[in-house]
C-alpha cells in the first residue's frame, strides 16, 4: 500500500499504480527495464521512456482495460494485450510501436472522435488531446452518426460541470469516486451506446451523494468533467462550423 | 470556446483548512488563482482533496475582504480608514497607555491556527518581548488543549504518534468522538479505503455519523453513547481488557511503569466500570462494549483516532488519558498501524501548540517557570522574561469583566462566534478599552474592536504549517497580500512600535529562530523542507529528515505513564426544564465559524445550521421537519430550523456552528475541562420548543428575501 501512494510523482503518469514488489527485468522496445513485481507492462514502458498511449489508465487508479488504446505486442503471446492490465514477467519482451499497433490505435481513437465535438479537437490541452497527438489523429473518417453532442450539460455543482458530449465513458471518474474518495456516488448507467456517467440514480451532481471532492474532475482525461473557473463568462458549446 | 483556459503558473502550497494539511498546486492565469489541484507528492494527501481545499478558495478575493487598516475611538463609532503606520502607531500607543495605567498584565494576545508557524511564533514573542508578560494563548485552548495535556501525561508527547499513511497498516481502527469523513475528509477517505480492504472499524460517537456507516464502510461496533459519558465508556473498555486478561504484559513490563499499571488496573477493574453497569448509564448494550474492547485488544495492529468529541468535555483531558492508557495496556504504540492520534481541527493548530503560544509554555513545550529554559530565550532575545505564567484565553475574558484586563490583540480568530457562552464573551469584549482584531473579514469579534488590521490569507504569504501528523509543509505566496502586508509583517511592525527592535528579511529567518530555540524543530529549515517536500518533527541530528512514528524504542520520558482516570460526571445535567442534551460539530462543506467558506460556493450544500432532532423528541413537542424551534439552555437561547434525523438518538440534539446568526454558542455552557479549560461544547442540557409561525423572520426567511 505504500508504493501506490508514496511513489506517485507530480508531472508524471505511470499509467497504473506503482508497486513495491521484488525487481523484475524485462525488455521494452529493445531496452532493458527493471520494475517491481506487480507492475503493469504500461508502467514498465513509462519507466523505460517508451510511454504507451492511453485514455482509461492513470497511476492513481487500478487498471481497468476499457479504452483499448494501450495495446502492445508481447513475444510469445497471441493478439494485442492491453499494457495496463498485463503484469510484467521476468524476461518478457514487449513492443510498443509497430505499424500494426499504430493502425489499431488510430482505429480506436478515430472511433472515439466520431462522438466528440470536432470543434474542440484543435486547441485543447486535455489528456485526450495528448493521446491524439501521440497517435497522430486529428479527425475521423466517419459521417455524422448517432452521437451525444446535444446531451444536456450538468452545471449544477458550483465548481465543476459535466459535458457528456466530451465523455468517452472510460470510467475514470467512477473509479476515482470509489477507489480514492470512497463515496461511490457515480456509476455508468445503461449499456452499449446508451452507456453514460450518472451521479447516483441519474440525479444532477448537486442532488446526488457527490461530496464534491474533485477526484472525478482530476481523473477525467477529456475535460468532460472540468472546473468552471477555467471558463470566462460561462460554458458555451462551440457551434459546429457551417457547411 | 469550449476548451478551457490553460493555467500559465503553478506553485505548490499547503491547504489551511483542516489538520490534514493537504499539498496543493495553486494554478494561476495572469496572476489570478483559477484552480487548486491536489499535489500528487503531498505526503498527507497523495493527490486527493476535499471540497474545501480543492474548490473553496475564492474567499481570498471576496468583496468583503478588508483592504485598509481602520480605527475608531469606541465601538458605537463608524470605522475610519487610516494608513498602516497610523494604525500600528495607534494600536501600540493604546496598549502602552493601558499597561501604564492598569499594569503590565492588563493586555494580552491570541494567535491564530490559520496563520503560519512563523506568525504564531512571532505572536508569542510579541507577548513576551513587547507586552513583557505571558498573556498569550491559542485557539487549541478551545479544541485540543486536553490532547497536549493528556498525551503528554501518558505518552510524554502531546501529538499524534503516527503519520496518516500508518492507518493503511491497521487491522482495527478505533474512532472516538470524530467524524473524519466530514471533518478531515482526505484522511477519512484513506480510513474508508483501509476498511474496504478488510480492517475492522470501531466508532464511539453519540451520532450515527457518516464515518460509522456509509457505502462500503460500516463500523463493526458503533457505541452511540450518551454525550458526557466518554470516560465512563473508555474505562469500561479498559475494564474488559484487564479483567479478561487481554492486556500486553510484555509491552507493559518493558515500556511502562509496572507499579502505575497495577494502580490503573485496580481502578478500571472496579465493578463500577463493568459493561453491565456502564451500559445503562451510557445508553449502550454491555455486549457491544465487550465486543469493542475485544476487537481492539486482540488485533495485531489497532490504532486510535480521536477528535473534539473526546476533548471538549469537563473531563476532556481525562478522556485523552484513557486513550493513552488503553493503547499502552494493549501494546498498541511504537509501530506502524497502531498509535493514538488526535485529528486536529485547523490547518496549523499543531503549530499553534508547538510554538509557545501558551501562557505557561515557551516553544517546544517548555515551561516559562523553568529558569534554564527562560535563559535560552533571554539570551537569544536579549531581555529578561516574565517567569509568571500568563492568563489563559477564558481567564482573559473573566479578567476583562473583573476590570483588570483591558486590551487584547487577536490574530485570525473570532472568539465571539467560536467561544462558549457567547453572552459572557460579548460582555467581556465590551468591557475592554482596546480590542485589536487582525483578520481577513470584519468578523463577529470585530464588532467590538477599536483597531482592525487587515490580514492576509494563506495564499498571500510565505511560511510553514504543521499538520496533525507533525508534518511541517511549505506555505507559499501565490498572490500578493490584498492589504499589502503578510500577517508576520504586521506583528513585526507592532513589536517595533512597542519599542522592541526586530527585523526579518524573510519568514525563513523566523523558522531558523524557532529551530534554534525548540528541540523538536531543531533541524528544520526552509531549505530542508524544500528538499524533502515536508518534514515531520522531531527533526534533529538523530532524525535529520524527521520522524514518522513516535515512541518506537522509548518514550520521551523513558517509560510511559498510566494515569488514573476515575469518571466524574459533568455537572451539566438534564433536568425537567432542560431534558435534552445538545452536542455540536461541523460539516464537510463548511469550516469552523465559516468566515471563509460562507463566502464561497460551498453554501450550495449548507447555507444554514440546522438542529438535528430524533423523531420521538420532535413528536413529543409537536415539531415537524423544517419548523423553526427555540433552543434554550441555562445560559442562553437561540433559534434554528429543525431537521428530523435518525442520526441522533432520542434525548440527543445536534447542530453545527458555521453561521453567526445561528448563535450556537449562545446556548453552550461555560463549563470546561478540569485541567486545560477547554470548553465543554459537546454537552449542553437544553429544551426545544416550536416557535409560533408569527415569530420574527427566521434565517431561512431572510435568505429567501435576499434571493
Amino acid at each position: 500500500m505504500w508504493s501506490e501512494l508514496r511513489d506517485l510523482r507530480e508531472g508524471q503518469d505511470l499509467g497504473t499504480p506503482p508497486r513495491g514488489g521484488e525487481p523484475v527485468a524485462l525488455v521494452v522496445d529493445g531496452k532493458p527495464v527493471t520494475v517491481p513485481a506487480g507492475s503493469s507492462v504500461m508502467l514498465a514502458a513509462a519507466a523505460g521512456s517508451c510511454p504507451v498511449p492511453k485514455l482509461c489508465a492513470t497511476d492513481t487508479l487500478e487498471a481497468f482495460g476499457s479504452c483499448r488504446v494501450c495495446l502492445v505486442e508481447i513475444q510469445g503471446r497471441k493478439g494485442y494485450p492491453a499494457a495496463c492490465t498485463t503484469l510484467v514477467e521476468p524476461g518478457m519482451v514487449v513492443t510498443t510501436q509497430s505499424p500494426r499497433l499504430h493502425e489499431l490505435r488510430q482505429g480506436v481513437v478515430e472511433l472515439y472522435l466520431s462522438d466528440f465535438p470536432q470543434e474542440d479537437v484543435p486547441g485543447g490541452w486535455s489528456e485526450l488531446h495528448e493521446t491524439l497527438q501521440q497517435v497522430g489523429v486529428a479527425s475521423h473518417p466517419y459521417g455524422q452518426g448517432e452521437n451525444h453532442l446535444q446531451a444536456p450539460v450538468d452545471e449544477s455543482n458550483p465548481y465543476f460541470l459535466f459535458d457528456p458530449a466530451k465523455c468517452i465513458v472510460c470510467s475514470r471518474c467512477v473509479r476515482a469516486c470509489e477507489e480514492i474518495q470512497g463515496t461511490f456516488a457515480l456509476t455508468i448507467q445503461g449499456r452499449g451506446f446508451a452507456s453514460q456517467v450518472a451521479a447516483s440514480q441519474g440525479e444532477r451532481f448537486l442532488d446526488s451523494e457527490c461530496v464534491s471532492c474533485g477526484a472525478c474532475v482530476q481523473a477525467c482525461p477529456t475535460q468532460s468533467l472540468v472546473e468552471k473557473s477555467l471558463f470566462v463568462g460561462g460554458y458555451h458549446r462551440a457551434q459546429p462550423p457551417k457547411a | 470556446m469550449p476548451n478551457p483556459r490553460k493555467p500559465d503558473g503553478s506553485l505548490v502550497t499547503t491547504c489551511a483548512y483542516c489538520g490534514v494539511g493537504c499539498g496543493f498546486k495553486a494554478e494561476t492565469i495572469g496572476g489570478e488563482i483559477v484552480r487548486m489541484i491536489p499535489w500528487k507528492e503531498g505526503k498527507a494527501n497523495h493527490g486527493h482533496a476535499c471540497v474545501k481545499g480543492r474548490f473553496a478558495f475564492d474567499y481570498y478575493q471576496h468583496p468583503d475582504r478588508v483592504r485598509t487598516p481602520m480605527i475608531r475611538s469606541s465601538i458605537d463609532q463608524p470605522w475610519r480608514e487610516v494608513s498602516w503606520d497610523a494604525a500600528i502607531a495607534h494600536a501600540a500607543a493604546e496598549m502602552q497607555r493601558i499597561q501604564a495605567q492598569h499594569g503590565r498584565g492588563s493586555v494580552g494576545a491570541v494567535s491564530s491556527s490559520r496563520c503560519t508557524n512563523e506568525e504564531i511564533f512571532l505572536m508569542q514573542k510579541f507577548a513576551r518581548v513587547a507586552l513583557r508578560n505571558n498573556n498569550i494563548d491559542n485557539c487549541s485552548r478551545i479544541c485540543h488543549s486536553p490532547t497536549q495535556f493528556g498525551l503528554s501525561a501518558t505518552l510524554g508527547a502531546g501529538a499524534a504518534s503516527q503519520h496518516f499513511d500508518s492507518v493503511l497498516q491497521a487491522d482495527v481502527i478505533l474512532v472516538v468522538g470524530a467524524n473524519p469523513t466530514e471533518g478531515h475528509p482526505v484522511f477519512g477517505s484513506m480510513l474508508k479505503r483501509r476498511v474496504r480492504q478488510g480492517a475492522k472499524l470501531l466508532v464511539v460517537d453519540p451520532r450515527r455519523t457518516e464515518t460509522a456507516e456509509s457505502a462500503h464502510c460500516k463500523a463493526t461496533v458503533h457505541l452511540a453513547l450518551r454525550p458526557g459519558t466518554n470516560v465512563l465508556v473508555l474505562n469500561s473498555l479498559a475494564h474488559v481488557v484487564v479483567t479478561e486478561g487481554l492486556h500486553d504484559a510484555a509491552f507493559i513490563a518493558a515500556r511502562c511503569h509496572p507499579a502505575e499499571f497495577e494502580q490503573w488496573r485496580a481502578l478500571v477493574a472496579d465493578a463500577r466500570y463493568a459493561p453491565e453497569v456502564v451500559g445503562p448509564e451510557a445508553s449502550l448494550d454491555p455486549a457491544d462494549i465487550r465486543a469493542a474492547a475485544r476487537v481492539y485488544a486482540k488485533a495485531k495492529r489497532s490504532t486510535i483516532y480521536y477528535g473534539l468529541g473526546v476533548t471538549e468535555h469537563s473531563q476532556g483531558s481525562t478522556g485523552v488519558m484513557c486513550l493513552g492508557n488503553l493503547a499502552l495496556a494493549c501494546g498498541m504504540l511504537g509501530r506502524e498501524g497502531v498509535g493514538v492520534n488526535p485529528l486536529r481541527g485547523q490547518g496549523n493548530v499543531q503549530g499553534g501548540s508547538c510554538l509557545g503560544s501558551w501562557p505557561h509554555m515557551l516553544s517546544g513545550y517548555r515551561f516559562v517557570t523553568d529558569d534554564a529554559v527562560r535563559a535560552t530565550f533571554e539570551q537569544d532575545w536579549r531581555l529578561s522574561l516574565d517567569p509568571e505564567p500568563g492568563l489563559r484565553l477564558p481567564n482573559m475574558f473573566d479578567a476583562a469583566l473583573a476590570g483588570t484586563f483591558k486590551a487584547i490583540y487577536i490574530q485570525g480568530e473570532d472568539p465571539v462566534q467560536s467561544d462558549p457562552n457567547q453572552n459572557h464573551i460579548v460582555a467581556a469584549m465590551k468591557a475592554m478599552e482596546c480590542v485589536i482584531v487582525q483578520d481577513l473579514f470584519l468578523n463577529e469579534t470585530a464588532k467590538y474592536a477599536h483597531v482592525f488590521l487587515p490580514g492576509s490569507s494563506s495564499l498571500e504569504k510565505n511560511g510553514t504549517f504543521t499538520n496533525a501528523e507533525r508534518r511541517v509543509s511549505m506555505v507559499r505566496k501565490v498572490v500578493p497580500p490584498l492589504a499589502g502586508l503578510e500577517d508576520w509583517e504586521i506583528t513585526v511592525k507592532l513589536i517595533n512600535a512597542m519599542g522592541y527592535p526586530l527585523h526579518y528579511d524573510h519568514p525563513s529567518q523566523i523558522l531558523d529562530e524557532v529551530a534554534r530555540l525548540s528541540p523538536a524543530y531543531q533541524g528544520m529549515s526552509f531549505a530542508l523542507i524544500e528538499r524533502c517536500g515536508s518534514v515531520q518533527w522531531p527533526c534533529n541530528p538523530q532524525a535529520p529528515e524527521g520522524t514518522e512514528v513516535l515512541h518506537t524504542q522509548t518514550f520521551p520520558r523513558g517509560k510511559a505513564n498510566f494515569m488514573l482516570t476515575g469518571y466524574v460526571p459533568t455537572t451539566e445535567r438534564i433536568d425537567e426544564r432542560h431534558p435534552l442534551l445538545l452536542t455540536t460539530g461541523r460539516i464537510l462543506s463548511q469550516y469552523n465559524v465559516g468566515t471563509q467558506t460562507r463566502r464561497t460556493g460551498n453554501v450550495a450544500w449548507h447555507d444554514e445550521d440546522l438542529l438535528d432532532i430524533h423523531r420521538q423528541d420532535a413528536e413529543a413537542r409537536g415539531i415537524r421537519d423544517g419548523d423553526l424551534v427555540a433552543i434554550s439552555s441555562r445560559y442562553g437561547e437561540t433559534r434554528l430550523h429543525a431537521r428530523i434525523s435518525d442520526k441522533v438518538s432520542p434525548g440527543v440534539l445536534y447542530t453545527t456552528f458555521h453561521f453567526a446568526q445561528s448563535k450556537a454558542n449562545a446556548v453552550t455552557s461555560d463549563l470546561s475541562d478540569w485541567a486545560t479549560n477547554c470548553p465543554e461544547y459537546k454537552v449542553t442540557a437544553v429544551e426545544v420548543a416550536k416557535v409560533p409561525a408569527t415569530a420574527p423572520a427566521s434565517a431561512r426567511a431572510r435568505a429567501g428575501a435576499k434571493a
